[in-house]
């Protein structure tokens, strides 16, 4: 060992010494942070297991297990029934599915559907929510009577708008007495799935109008006041204050909205069965028809995968539409 | 504090969705075959002389109360005091559901279940009922062959009948009268045509009646078969096992153009559903309606002026009327079989059918025995009830033909009733069909 050597030697053996000894107090204070931080965190890792467990259980064996099981069962086929063994099959019913034209337009008629159905509701709700927060008489006799819709089960809402559509029925009675053509609503393949549309925006507008409410509400004051000051109009002010600050709440009712259409079931099951002419067989309903009415459990659940990749697709465009703006890095405070 | 609000909003869609997979695919458990889980069909069982203590579940299409199904019921405690009975009721459209659901949770509930005959070979393919040839052996020569067969598949007993059905012409004595029309006929050579209930029902109409003429099963395949089949078409399907699509031959094609052309010209009314058409008669606004035997009661305790005549039939083609009904089905998976066979051969076998003979309503029996108390019900009593007594005898007799037998019925009758409703509303009748044709084209693709 060469002098230099040695010296270097014993210098780091010194300098670990002294580093035992505590000489070298940052150096050695950082590890123990550490490990308090790491003891700190283990602590609140078990903690947000413990509180965490019992949804993420429930999220498991509800929601992601159904689906792997949808998903695997969509890559099945074998007799109908839930009772035979089906065998695994890759896509073959995701082939059979898209090589039947009538699949393919029910998939477009579904989206159109959604297409049509979702701004209407918003835009009836955003109308009707304005209406009600500003000052009128009687304004929470109009907000009770616009939310009713919502609490009647969507079965007795059917039933009703079933045969008040009826050709024989009340609607078609008052048309007749002001002069007016009698229509065939749910009876004619034009005008159908229309008539579908009417009656979920009746239950749904008042439900989605409750959560724009309380947006509008908590936008505040001031913001209106600087508006006016500035002279902005009433248009103005809605596209340039209102607007802005619903978007937290707008894109909630717009996927909630969304969600809720693209599964709707109850009125076409009750009251047109997917008919006239195919015209109201959406998606869910036809799902459900294969998978409970004809017992093709592969099958149905191959178009409910297709159903949720949809639905999907069309809840993550919105989240990127209505993404908030992004404060700039590094901008002053 | 942002991005927390957009997590939740984030979970609350992503559970929403997660929702409807999990609807559709919460039933969908294939791990197990039905031989692990007490479903083999060559398991040895039989019909024991002693009643066990059992609970069954019943999954049925009669109301409680409206349908007269508790006083059955109470006759089964009654007479089996050891085995309950409970009782699930479906409406007619959601029982082949709620059989699917039931059966394939394999738990073996529901123990027992109505089961539509003609969907017998559809429920038994799908391993849904218990096969009882051995163990109902001894009552075979109880029912009527045409029932026995309904309930079979090839040689085998898939379901015990309980009843057996028949269509009758009711018709509104005060508005045939009104408009000068003639009641139809009770004369098997002189019954009435479908284009004869046509030119009436104009008639009628002009004079203010509300409905000409009403198919009780309105957009059902079950009443509306008897028209094709008058004019000499098939009962939907041809071929090895009844798998090839027959409805768009001419006889379907100019039956359903005359059943489109009743509504279209505002003879019949369109939007009304099969639920709501017994009340349309009773409340007096329909002239013709053709509905089964168990509309009798509704009518001997109403205030109508009401009278009964032989089902109407086309004038190129020959007498046709609906039959078959309904069978009780074992669940393969149940865990009661000797309580629930108790009770199947009560409904169907024991005193004449019990089911028929404490059930007040007026379901024609399967069980021979059965039409002896059957006939001598209380609706049989006044002229036009024993009149309709003749009727039923008449037609299960000598026009009534069964519904088409395939495994491919589920399907074969969903899709052909869309196909009359779209009919109704008035869709032409060959698109409607052929529409209906290629659906089931490619729905019966699974049995090939």
């Amino acid at each position: 060992m060469t002098p230099k050597k040695r010296y270097k030697s014993a210098r780091v053996k010194l300098i670990r010494a002294d580093a035992q000894n505590g000489v070298y107090g940052p150096a050695v204070a950082r590890p123990r942070a550490l490990l308090r931080r790491f003891s700190r965190e283990r602590h609140d890792l078990i903690w947000a297991t413990v509180f965490l467990l019992p949804a993420m259980v429930a999220i498991l064996s509800t929601r992601v297990w159904p689906t792997v099981g949808a998903i695997s069962s969509s890559l099945h086929t074998g007799f109908p029934g839930g009772v035979r063994e089906p065998v695994f099959s890759w896509f073959d019913n995701y082939v059979r599915l898209f090589e039947n034209p009538a699949f393919i337009e029910m998939i477009v008629r579904t989206i159109a559907f959604n297409l049509v159905i979702n701004p209407l509701q918003i835009a009836i709700a955003l109308v009707v929510s304005l209406a009600m927060t500003r000052t009128i008489p009687f304004r929470g006799l109009w907000r009770t009577l616009v939310f009713i819709p919502a609490t009647v089960p969507i079965v007795g809402s059917s039933i009703a708008w079933g045969v008040g559509l009826r050709s024989d029925g009340p609607v078609n009675a008052v048309i007749s007495a002001l002069g007016g053509t009698p229509q065939p609503f749910f009876t004619s393949p034009a005008q159908a799935l229309a008539s579908i549309i009417l009656v979920a925006t009746w239950i749904g507008v008042g439900y989605w109008m409750l959560f724009l409410i309380a947006g509008i509400e908590a936008i505040p004051k001031e913001y209106y006041e600087a508006a006016k000051i500035d002279r902005a109009g009433p248009i103005r002010t809605f596209f340039s204050i209102t607007v802005p600050q619903l978007k937290r709440p707008l894109l909630f009712v717009l996927v909630a909205c969304t969600v809720a259409n693209f599964v709707l079931f109850v009125p076409i099951q009750l009251i047109t069965n997917g008919g006239p002419q195919s015209s109201t067989t959406l998606l869910m309903f036809d799902a459900y028809r294969t998978t409970f009415g004809y017992g093709s459990r592969n099958l149905g659940a191959a178009e409910v995968v297709i159903l949720t990749s949809i639905m999907l697709l069309f809840v993550a465009l919105q989240f990127f539409l209505l993404r908030e703006d992004r404060e700039p890095k590094g901008g002053p405070r | 504090m942002k991005s927390i609000k957009r997590s939740a909003i984030a979970i609350f869609v992503v559970a929403a969705i997660f929702a409807t997979v999990g609807c559709a695919a919460a039933s969908n458990d294939v791990d197990s075959n039905p031989a692990d889980s007490g479903a083999d069909a060559t398991a040895t069982w039989s019909i024991p002389d002693a009643d066990p203590v059992a609970t069954i579940t019943l999954l049925g299409l009669p109301d409680l109360i409206d349908g007269n199904m508790q006083p059955v019921l109470d006759a089964f405690a009654e007479a089996h005091p050891n085995i309950t009975v409970v009782y699930q009721n479906v409406p007619f459209d959601a029982l082949n559901a709620a059989i699917d659901a039931g059966v394939s949770a394999k738990n073996g509930t529901p123990d027992v279940y109505w089961a539509d005959m003609p969907r017998i070979a559809a429920l038994s393919a799908r391993g849904y009922t218990t096969d009882l040839t051995k163990q109902f052996a001894s009552y075979r020569d109880a029912w009527d062959d045409a029932s026995y067969e309904g309930a079979s598949v090839g040689d085998t007993l898939q379901g015990v009948p309980i009843a057996n059905s028949s269509q009758i012409l009711y018709y509104n004595k005060d508005l045939l009268d009104s408009a000068g029309v003639d009641y139809p006929s009770n004369d098997p050579n002189s019954r009435i045509t479908w284009e004869g209930i046509k030119q009436n029902s104009k008639t009628l109409v002009a004079d203010g009646a509300k409905n000409g003429i009403v198919f009780g099963q309105v957009d059902r395949y079950y009443q509306l078969q008897a028209l094709p089949v008058s004019l000499g078409g098939s009962p939907g399907a041809t071929g090895e096992g009844n798998l090839k699509p027959d409805i768009t031959s001419e006889p379907w094609v100019k039956s359903m153009d005359f059943y489109g052309s009743l509504f279209a010209e505002g003879l019949s009314p369109r939007g009304i559903t099969p639920e709501q058409n017994d009340q349309e008669f009773l409340d007096g606004n329909t002239a013709y309606y053709v509905q089964g035997p168990w509309f009798l009661p509704a009518l001997n305790s109403s205030t109508i002026n009401w009278g009964v005549a032989l089902h109407p039939y086309f004038a190129d083609g020959v007498p046709v009327t609906a039959t078959g009904s309904w069978a009780l089905a074992m669940n393969p998976f149940s865990q009661n079989k000797e309580a629930t066979a108790i009770f199947m051969k009560w409904m169907s076998v024991d005193e004449g059918a019990g089911y028929i003979k404490y059930r007040p309503d007026a379901e024609l029996p399967a069980n021979k025995a059965g039409k002896d108390f059957y006939y001598a019900k209380d609706i049989f009593k006044s002229d036009e009830g024993g009149k309709a007594a003749k009727i039923i005898g008449f037609e299960t007799g000598n026009t009534a033909v069964n519904r088409l037998s395939t495994v491919g019925y589920v399907e074969f009758e969903s899709i052909v009733n869309r196909a009359f409703a779209d009919i109704r509303n008035g869709t032409d009748a060959r698109t409607a069909l052929e529409a209906a044709s290629t659906e089931l084209e490619t729905a019966w693709q699974t049995y090939k």
